[in-house]
């Protein structure tokens, strides 16, 4: 039963700083569109689900999370 | 790994062991996956337990007991600090092998556990949950089960497969960050945990200091996530520049906690959620350890039987959801609304009102009657407070 993907908002996405990114999953429990997972060594960005609507953007206590530039898409 | 079992737990944090454990123990057959390839890591927490509510899952041991807990002192912007003694024993732990005990504690009563091993999604029939879709180490399962319990923590998906609401507003959610830090002898007391209510050192949250053996501590704060363009990070590292410059940081631990008071829906038709994923920590802290268990425990306490009587019905594992709203409902919205009321003072009326309470003599007044000293210097507070008064937090 997971959220229908809404319209994306944006033609680009939101991109993960691997470097920052402790893998600790803030992200996960703000975003509506259930777009974002917790592997095992590594959060991956569905970014065919993702509404770009910036939410984990503010979840993330490293600020590991951002607006992919055009070009960077699937940074993800 | 089987095709099925009588019960699935997702998630081996303390509230799916335990879950897993009393499941095991009533005969059962349970299989508790946990999706990251070691129980216990990484470490997502400030780690203070109280040792009274832990005592029922898991007894004491040295192994994972970092320091013993004499007072909680409260600090100020000005440097005053009210020292509070522990409620109950309070302890530090080592969450990394308090959890591996929980876990081994629950493979010894008979629970199959599988590390690296994900719930990638539910298996759904007739609008009940009868399984789990699961890859584990290269391979992907469907496992069948009569019930499936969502122990997946804060970043918890299953509750929302299920159709369970989890999203919250970034106002009832606190960003945590925390280092290890070692080099803290002479710095701290060994056997304090400090909080410090200061909102320009942690805007809408608050900052710790949690001693955890020798001359090592958790020093971490949270924030509300609703503090737009705010670093959790850069607050950290310029109270630790300030306090602790020479300190050296064995850990960086980071995540989120839900302050929201547990989810209004907790079971679905062959489905429960506990702990940080029914957002069962407390609403004011952010402490969950031992919540979650309190939780799990209820949970198996109604699942066992409808599990025995065959019946698993979302009606039959109401019993878990009223459980809980009795014992901790009345008390989380109290605390829920403290938050609210904390987070919004001005920094010099939480001055004054820590240095009044550091003035008291604590150690010989229950909450109520501090919180009714505290209420009688700052009458605006009291109105501020009726939610507390008439939800009977004082009272308790």
């Amino acid at each position: 039963m997971p959220t229908q993907p809404a319209q994306k908002r944006s033609s680009f996405g939101i991109q993960v700083n691997y470097h920052l990114c402790h893998n600790c999953g803030a992200c996960v429990a703000v975003c509506p569109a259930d777009a974002i997972f917790l592997h095992n060594s590594a959060l991956i960005i569905n970014l065919h689900v993702c509404t770009v609507c910036e939410l984990c953007l503010h979840a993330c206590p490293l600020q590991a999370l951002s607006m992919a530039d055009a070009g960077q898409r699937g940074a993800g | 790994m089987n095709s099925a079992y009588d019960v699935v737990v997702i998630g081996a944090g303390p509230a799916g062991s335990v879950a897993a454990c009393k499941a095991a123990k009533a005969g059962l057959k349970v299989l508790l996956i946990e999706k990251r390839q070691e129980i216990g890591a990484p470490v997502r927490c400030a780690e203070a337990i109280g040792a009274d509510l832990s005592r029922p899952f898991i007894d004491p041991d040295p192994r994972w007991v970092d320091a013993r807990i004499r007072a909680f002192a409260i600090h100020n912007s000005r440097g005053q600090a009210a020292e509070l003694p522990p409620a109950e024993p309070s302890l530090v732990v080592n969450r990394k092998l308090f959890d591996y005990q929980l876990a081994l504690i629950a493979a010894r009563a008979g629970a199959e556990v599988r590390t690296s091993s994900a719930a990638v999604g539910l298996v759904v029939e007739d609008d009940c949950v009868k399984g789990v879709k699961v890859e584990s180490l290269g391979r992907s399962e469907t496992v069948a089960a009569r019930l499936v319990v969502a122990a997946d923590g804060t970043e918890s998906q299953a509750a929302r497969w299920a159709g369970i609401k989890t999203i919250m507003p970034l106002k009832d959610y606190y960003l945590g960050i925390e280092f290890l830090l070692a080099g803290m002898k002479g710095k701290m007391d060994p056997e304090v945990c400090e909080y410090h209510l200061d909102h320009s050192l942690a805007p809408g949250g608050y900052l710790w200091v949690f001693p955890k053996g020798d001359d090592t501590a958790n020093v971490g704060l949270v924030i509300s996530a609703d503090q737009q363009g705010t670093s959790p990070l850069a607050y950290l590292e310029r109270f630790i520049g300030l306090h602790y410059p020479h300190s050296s940081v064995l850990a960086v631990i980071s995540g989120g906690i839900p302050v929201t008071g547990a989810l209004k829906s907790l079971v679905r038709n062959g489905f429960l959620v506990v702990g940080d994923a029914a957002h069962q920590a407390d609403p004011l802290t952010g402490g969950g350890i031992c919540l979650g268990m309190t939780a799990a425990d209820m949970a198996m306490r109604a699942a066992v039987p409808a599990l025995q009587a065959g019946d698993v019905s979302a009606a039959r594992l109401i019993g878990y959801e009223k459980a809980w709203q009795q014992r901790f409902g009345a008390m989380h919205q109290a605390l829920y609304r403290l938050r609210h009321i904390i987070s919004h003072l001005n920094q010099e009326r939480l001055d004054a009102l820590v240095g009044q309470a550091a003035a008291l003599p604590l150690d010989h007044m229950s909450l109520a009657q501090i919180m009714l000293a505290l209420l009688k210097n700052d009458p605006l507070l009291l109105i501020e407070a009726r939610a507390l008064i008439t939800t009977g937090l004082l009272l308790k």
